[in-house]
This record gives C-alpha cells, structure tokens and sequence, in this order.
C-alpha cells in the first residue's frame, strides 16, 4: 500500500519554549507504522512536552509535527481522532463504573451506542479488567488504573498511542502485565509511541528508541544501530578459581593485553569464585579468543561472559558524551 | 472534500450534531456521578421539607391575624381577602427563600465543575478527546443546573398551594418560575467561570460567593450610597429640585430586585411596601423619603412632608423581572464563552480557531483521506450518527 509511508509521527525542527527555558530544542523525529518507538530520557528531557504537542495540548513554539500527515497546530480535532494519549499523571473518575468509565470516554469519541457495549468488553478482555467491569474506578489498584487508562485510549481505535510513562508507579508484576499489553496492541497493529526514564523496561519490546536529554535528540534508531553507533566496548565479565595469588596473576595478565583497558578489582562471590571485570574493545571472535589463551595460560576460568550494553548503559555514555561535549 | 453549497450545510448539521451529542455525553457522565447513592435524594428532600416547613409556618402566623389585616388594609373585609393575604404571604415567603437557595446552590454546583477536574488531573483526557471545548463546558453548566433545575421545578407543587388561598395567580408562579431558572443560569455560569478560571476549587467557589454577594447586596447598597452621594449639594446638605438616581441599570444584575418584582405583583391593590420600593428604584416615585398615600382604592405619590405629588405611578410589576432575567441570561452566554476559552490549555487558546491551512508532507495523502489501517475504521466512525437512546 502506498499510504504505509506515511509515517504516523513526524517532527521537524520542533521547538517548545516555556519563557527563558527551552523544553525541546529542534527535534527531528520519524515514527513508521506499527512501531513500538520509545522515547527515553531523564527528568525534564523533554519528552512529556514532545508528547503534549503531538496530542495537541500543547502548541509548539516552531517547527512542524505531523500525526499520520496532519499538521498538529492546525487541525487539532482530526489529530485527536487518531491518537489515544495516556498522560505521565492523571486521575480517572472515581464516582464511575469501569463499563461507565470506558463507555463515557467512547462517547467523546462519538463510538456508536451499539458498538460500544462488545467494545467496552474487547477491550476489558485486552487488559484483563473484565472481572472489573461493574467494579467502581475507586477500588481499582494502581496497576488496574493504569490499565484502564490504557483501555481509555483504545476507544475509538486509533492509529497511534502515545503514553506517557506507563509503567510509572507500578510494581515488577504490573510492569510485565503492562508490557505484555503492549506487545499485544502492536500485533494488532497499533504504533505506539512510548515513554520511560527506566531504560530496561523499553530495550526488551521498542523496536526503535530516541534519546532525549535537555529537549535535544541525542541517538535515535533501533537500540542494536545506537549500540553499534557508540562502538560500545564490552564490559567482560571473568570468574576465576583459585586464591589471590591466582587472581592478581591473572588480572596482571589481562593488564598486559593492549585491547583491554581498566581491569577492576577481584570480588568473591557466593560460590566461592572471584569475579573480575575488565572492559575490552574487541568483537566476540576477539573475546573468544582472549578465552582461548587465557585458558592456555594456565588460568582457572569458570565463567566467561560479557555484560551486554543495555539501554542503562547506552543512555549513559550518551547522555555522558553530550556532557563531555559541553564542557569541551 | 468539496466545497459545494450542500455539503457546507450538511457539515454545518453534523457540526451541531456531534456539539449535541458531546454535550449529552458530559451530562450523562455527571449526573451518573451526581445522582447515584442517596446524597442528591437527600438534598432534595431536605430542600422540599423546608420550604415546606415555611409555607406552614406561614400559615400558622398569618392565618390568625389576617381577617383583620385584610379588613383593614383594604377596607373590605371578610374571608375572600383573608385568604388572598395568606396565600400572598406564602408566595412571598417561599419565592424569596427559594432564590435566596438558589443563590447559594446553584454555584455551589457549578464552582467545582472544571477546577475539580485540574485537581484530579482528568482535563487532560478530557481535552485530548476531540470534543469541542465549548460542549464540554455547557454539558458541565447544564448537568450541574438539571439538579437545580429538578429542585426549582419539584418545588412547585408546595408553591401551588397559594392557588387554593388566592392571592397570586398561575402568571405569578410562571414569573417566579422564570427567575428562578434564569438566576440559576446566571449564578451557575458565574461559578462555572470562575472554576475555569482558577485552578483550585476553594479559590472558585470563595470568588463565586463574593461576587454572588456583590450582585445582591452589593449592588444594593451601591445603588443607596451612588444616590445619596449625587443628591448631596456641596455644602452637604440634600438639594432642592427633583433628585437624581444612581443608574437603574446597576440593579439590572441583581436578581432579588427581580424577584421581588414578581412578588409585588401579587401585593393588594398592586400597591405595597414592595411595590414602592420598586417605584423608587425606577424613579417613578418623588424620593426615598415620600411615599404612596392610599384612601381606600386611590393611591397618590406624596413628598416627604405628606404633600401629594404630581409624579404618575404605574402600578404592578412587570418593568424589572424581565430585565433581570434577560440581563442574567446575558451573563450566562457570556462567562460560559469565557470559560470555554479558559478550558483549553494555555497555548492551544487560539489554536482550535485558526484557519485550517491546507498543509500535508510531500508525498503524504491529504488529510481527508484514510492514511492508514487504522483509519478506515475511524472515518467510519464519524459518519455514523449516533442512535437516539
């Protein structure tokens, strides 16, 4: 179909300015269909003012954003159409039934009244609140809040759905019931653009993330294209056998390896093995074969292993290079 | 999308339609909320059980006394106007009591309406759904005011009793009826504004009551201070030569004055303690310090000192209910355009009625057309009206 490139967000030059503070300063941002795309960055990034403007709660202050090709400043009411938006803080109305919660926002949305009934349940069935249904908003949990609000969003079948911060507050359980939610909507053939400061939590199900750090788009792409981008060195993670004597001569000798940079300090673990980090800029055929020598040389290896770069990691050295080049 | 003449106005219906419906949406919402449980049907009762309470505490008072004040007030006695004062009284007693519970109620419903909505951080996605401000915020005056509204209308049963007393008519208690609802709009809207305004519903509803107070008594005294004020001559003394008032239209927003017009009305004879206050307020009588003098049927103007005036009365009301009315219906459309305008994020104020530039990316479909999968569904969405229920 030619209309699948269209991209469902677009950003140009995007600008917000609250006074003197510049919230985002010059975005370019392209989300295709049927992507999960995250949108990572500390406290104040930038990310919710990104997110207001593209649902039209917000005006920019220049620049372009566009919505499945509709400019956002311009027409407003056409974008809400095609967008449900989970604001980072919110409050749902206590005094309502969950049916009457979701029946009211498919009302907003001018749903039919004889789709919404099988509607309201499709989507208690999504995020497993059909339990709840004659339930009153006021006993939800926080995590069954939250998943209301998401159902909220899915009323009148958008394009896109931004949320803000979905997992905030919620528990390690709550977290994956909520990330499973998401993977589901995707298969369904939701874009949705997502939210988080806690990195982790998008590198496992965004299939691309951007960086945002002080309104500034830092890296943006598929997590695998960033890591490969920074050149990330591996952080090797080597389990020795035998007593200090051993692992000192063992650190020494990976201090003589060119490739390898600061080797850190030997810490005992519970089974008795000494665990020592080292950071070494190699491909994996060059880790399997410092392996092979060490191994050679007589060192009593029992675990070998690199810590892969997570999203932590790469938000790190990012948004530590940034810093870097301002102070520069 | 063409632009011919028939599609416009066909948009134009639509338009209408979806504001209606978006209007209907929010009040089926709130009165959900509102009328569940036994709070509104305790309000309700309570309301009725004191008004109630005064129509027999009236009767209980007057009953005894009014052969006699009938008979001398206006010169014919007998039960006929025995009855008429009792009933008058009720109507007097209860239609003023009942505005005075509107003036408290009616904003004390509204002031909340958008403010508590910041407070729980649920205007967000209200605003984020495509209804238009301006139905949100007259679903929300309309929804807060069907309550007021229900109490006003389910009171009159108790105020058709002063039919079978006589003294005031079907007319009267339509009047009555009419500044009633007409107060309740306005003081409704003057709440609804102020919690669009300010973020914090404490802060709304103080500044609803004060400028409640300001209209009522407010306007009032005004009214008495500007008066005394224009009269005085500069040595301090009060002028000789017809006196000069303070603008009649000052008192135009204040709906006790409009009230008490349409209880004057059902004063004996048309004349009044109420009747010539109202006189004075519109300078049909020669000052505050004369009066009406009444010799059986007649009554003339007099001065201060007792002498009769030339000055022509017009008896009864009628001259300062509608104004009120339509003066407070006024104010109704005008704070409720305000606050739609409020509701809308900062920054997005003037957004919604921009000009639709006809922009789209280079090679991206013009925004009519269904850009994508998920799209279809929702055009087919729009183009469905919505059933009746």
């Amino acid at each position: 179909m030619m209309s699948t490139s269209v991209p469902v967000v677009e950003t140009r030059g995007l600008v917000k300015r609250y006074g003197d503070q510049l919230a985002v300063a010059g975005v370019d941002l392209v989300v295709g269909p049927g992507e999960i795309y995250g949108l990572v960055g500390p406290n104040g990034a930038g990310k919710t003012t990104m997110m207001k403007i593209l649902a039209t709660l917000l005006s920019q202050t220049a620049g372009e954003a566009y919505v499945t090709g509709i400019p956002v400043d311009a027409d407003p009411l056409e974008v809400r159409r095609r967008i449900g938006y989970m604001p980072d803080f919110y409050g749902v109305y206590d005094d309502l039934r969950v049916w009457e919660y979701l029946d009211f926002f498919a009302r907003c949305y001018g749903v039919p009244a004889n789709r919404r009934t099988t509607m309201i349940g499709e989507l208690l069935e999504i995020v497993g609140l059909t339990e709840k249904r004659e339930s009153y908003v006021e006993a939800l949990s926080r995590g069954m809040r939250q998943r209301l609000c998401l159902a909220h969003t899915l009323v009148h079948d958008p394009a896109l759905l931004i949320l803000d911060e979905p997992a905030s507050g919620l528990d390690p359980r709550a977290r994956v019931e909520m990330r499973e939610i998401l993977r589901e909507l995707r298969l369904m053939g939701k874009t949705i653009l997502v939210s988080s400061h806690i990195l982790p939590e998008l590198g496992e199900m965004c299939t691309g993330v951007a960086i945002i750090d002080h309104g500034r788009l830092l890296r943006s792409g598929s997590i695998d294209d960033i890591e490969r981008s920074l050149r990330a060195t591996a952080l090797l993670r080597i389990d020795l056998l035998g007593d200090e004597a051993a692992v000192t001569a063992a650190r020494e000798w990976l201090g003589t390896d060119a490739r390898i940079a600061d080797v850190l300090e030997g810490v005992i673990k519970s089974d008795g093995a000494v665990r020592i980090e080292a950071s070494f800029d190699g491909a994996p055929e060059a880790q399997a074969e410092l392996l092979r020598t060490m191994v050679e040389a007589g060192h009593r290896v029992v675990g070998f292993s690199h810590a892969t770069s997570d999203l932590e990691e790469i938000f790190l050295k990012v948004t530590g290079q940034t810093a870097e080049e301002a102070a520069a | 999308m063409t632009a011919a003449g028939a599609t416009l106005g066909g948009t134009r219906r639509s338009a209408i339609r979806e504001f209606g419906s978006s209007v209907v949406t929010i009040m089926v919402k709130e009165l959900r909320s509102r009328m569940r449980g036994r709070r509104a049907f305790i309000v309700l009762t309570v309301y009725l059980a004191i008004l109630a309470l005064i129509t027999y505490g009236v009767y209980v008072v007057v009953a005894p006394n009014a052969g006699g004040l009938a008979g001398g007030f206006g010169g014919f006695g007998g039960q006929a106007n025995a009855s008429a004062l009792i009933g008058q009284s009720i109507f007097t007693l209860l239609s003023i009591f009942q505005l005075i519970l509107v003036c408290f109620i009616a904003p004390a419903f509204t002031a909340g309406q958008i403010s508590m909505e910041r407070e729980k951080q649920t205007l967000d996605l209200l605003i984020s759904t495509p209804m238009r401000p301006g139905a949100i915020v007259v679903g929300k005056l309309a929804a807060a005011l069907a309550f007021v509204v229900l109490m006003i209308v389910a009171a009159i049963p108790i105020t058709a009793i002063v039919l079978m007393y006589g003294g005031a008519s079907v007319d009267d208690i339509v009047r009555q009826q009419l500044v009633l609802l007409a107060t309740a709009l306005g003081l409704g809207a003057i709440g609804l504004f102020y919690s669009a305004l300010l973020k914090r519903t404490q802060a709304a509803t103080v500044l609803t009551y004060i400028t409640v107070l300001g209209m009522t008594l407010g306007t009032t005294m005004l009214f008495i201070f500007w008066t005394v004020v224009v009269n005085q001559d500069e040595n301090g003394g009060f002028g000789v030569g017809p006196p000069e008032r303070a603008p009649e239209q000052l008192m135009y927003i204040n709906p006790m004055v409009g009230m008490l017009d349409v209880v004057a009305n059902t004063e004996p004879g048309g004349f009044g303690g109420i009747n010539q206050m109202l006189a004075q307020l519109r300078g049909d009588a020669p000052d505050f310090n004369g009066g009406v003098e009444c010799q059986g049927d007649v009554c003339r103007p007099i001065d201060q000192f007792g002498n009769p005036v030339d000055a022509v009365i017009e008896t009864g009301s009628g001259y300062w209910w509608p104004r009120v009315a339509i003066t407070s219906a006024i104010l109704a459309a005008i704070l409720t355009l305000a606050a739609t305008r409020l509701v809308v994020p900062p920054g997005m104020r003037w957004a919604l009625r921009k000009p639709r530039r006809p922009r789209s990316l280079p090679g991206a479909s013009a925004a009519g057309d269904p850009p994508l999968e998920g799209a279809p569904a929702i055009q087919e969405l729009r183009e469905e009206p919505e059933p009746e229920r």
